[in-house]
């Protein structure tokens, strides 16, 4: 019962611009639900020449609403429907010898409700061998500052995956029992699925799905907001090369402070009327995805 | 690298984004050099980039900042979180893989 979401992209920017903008990205005017980035620790191998950094950062919204209303009350408890913020923890290796970086993300709460891993490899293409290509972009890559003479890489190919798992319900069963009754459990969970699908949506109906199911449903939800939500990442990374090509680290530095006004001045103070309808509308569709399934 | 999620670890962590930041990595103000954010940037970009780099020379900068954010992620009770999270992750990741 794990959802997976992959897919390969590439940045026409050079690789050291673009792990600098990795960790340059937020806020950016499509994150402007993130509130805090912090280095929980880095350290750098001179014999290798990696970089490795842990950071935490606090973002605005928890799980999906439409995760939270299939959950029991029990689980969520008192406070869990007035707060807003969840923690994600990154963990990225730079190998600027190697010309690749490697970055996780993934939630720090409700893991067990849904754990999402967020895998990214940004990578320099191999140096064209061909001597005319290697002087077109010798120009490119030395006008932008970051790359040494000669250094033909214009472009960065990245790798990204998604992984989703619900454990909704099940860390104790999983600990007393073996692999194989947990699949069976999955087996007869999908049947109760597809027979409850046909029911009519009530009060408490949430209540009678089995673990299966609602761990499938829960997968599924965050699986959608995956696929919605990469598209953003993109166009937010490509914000901050662009502002790091036309003015540098100031160009960055000052678009970011202006995005960051952005979230000062709406962040804190809830969600205004258009937002909340927008979020409900999301709901019925999550849902409304479900059932089509 | 946004701002901290303790305000007041900021007085070592962050760029100064007003005027000063226009003279970063020209003639930047030793103010500067005492946030952590702007020693980090400086470091990665003109010494790690270009493979020039020997030692993080923003180490001592990162003590600080760590030493005050240490106190606000236990205060705030992240320190735990981010322990069960080792813990969890493990478990999460050895399903990911069998399932996989």
């Amino acid at each position: 019962m794990v959802k997976f979401y992959s897919s390969t992209y590439d940045y026409s920017y050079p690789f050291p611009a673009v792990t600098l903008a990795y960790f340059l990205r937020y806020p950016n005017p499509y994150s402007t639900h993130v509130l805090s980035t912090d280095t929980i620790s880095r350290s750098f191998d001179p014999a290798t020449q990696r970089l490795t950094t842990v950071r935490l950062h606090l973002k605005r919204s928890k799980l999906p609403s439409a995760v939270l209303k299939l959950l029991p009350r029990s689980l969520l408890g008192a406070s869990a429907a007035g707060d807003s913020q969840s923690y994600i923890l990154e963990t990225s290796t730079v190998d600027v010898k190697e010309g690749v970086m490697h970055a996780e993300s993934r939630n720090l709460e409700w893991t067990g409700v849904l754990s999402v891993v967020e895998k990214q490899t940004f990578r320099r293409p191999p140096p064209p061998s061909d001597d005319q290509a290697f002087r077109q972009c010798e120009g490119a890559a030395e006008k932008h500052g970051f790359l040494e003479k000669g250094e033909a890489a214009g472009r960065t190919d990245v790798q990204s995956t998604v992984i989703l798992l619900s454990r909704l319900g099940q860390w104790k069963k999983r600990r007393a029992a073996g692999l194989q009754s947990e699949q069976d459990a999955a087996v007869a969970g999908k049947g109760v699925a597809e027979e409850e699908a046909e029911q009519p949506q009530k009060v408490g109906f949430f209540k009678s799905w089995s673990t299966a199911s609602l761990q499938r449903s829960i997968e599924l939800i965050g699986l959608k907001r995956a696929r919605r939500s990469q598209p953003n990442a993109m166009e937010g990374m490509k914000v901050v090369l662009e502002r790091m090509r036309e003015g540098g680290l100031v160009g960055v530095l000052e678009g970011m402070r202006r995005d960051r006004e952005m979230v000062t001045s709406h962040g804190h103070h809830g969600t205004g009327p258009n937002k909340v309808t927008a979020e409900s509308d999301q709901v019925i569709e999550d849902l409304g995805d479900f059932h089509e399934d | 690298m946004s701002a901290s999620l303790a305000p007041e670890c900021n007085e070592v962590k962050e760029y100064v984004l007003s005027f000063r930041v226009h003279s970063f990595l020209r003639t930047v103000s030793k103010h500067e050099y005492r946030r952590y954010d702007s020693c980090f940037l400086k470091w990665y970009s003109e010494k790690f980039l270009r493979g020039n780099a020997t030692t993080d020379e923003c180490e001592p900068l990162f003590k600080q900042y760590k030493q005050c954010l240490g106190k606000a992620l236990k205060s705030r009770g992240i320190d735990s979180m981010l322990e069960e999270a080792r813990e969890d992750n493990r478990e999460n990741d050895a399903q990911h893989l069998r399932d996989g």
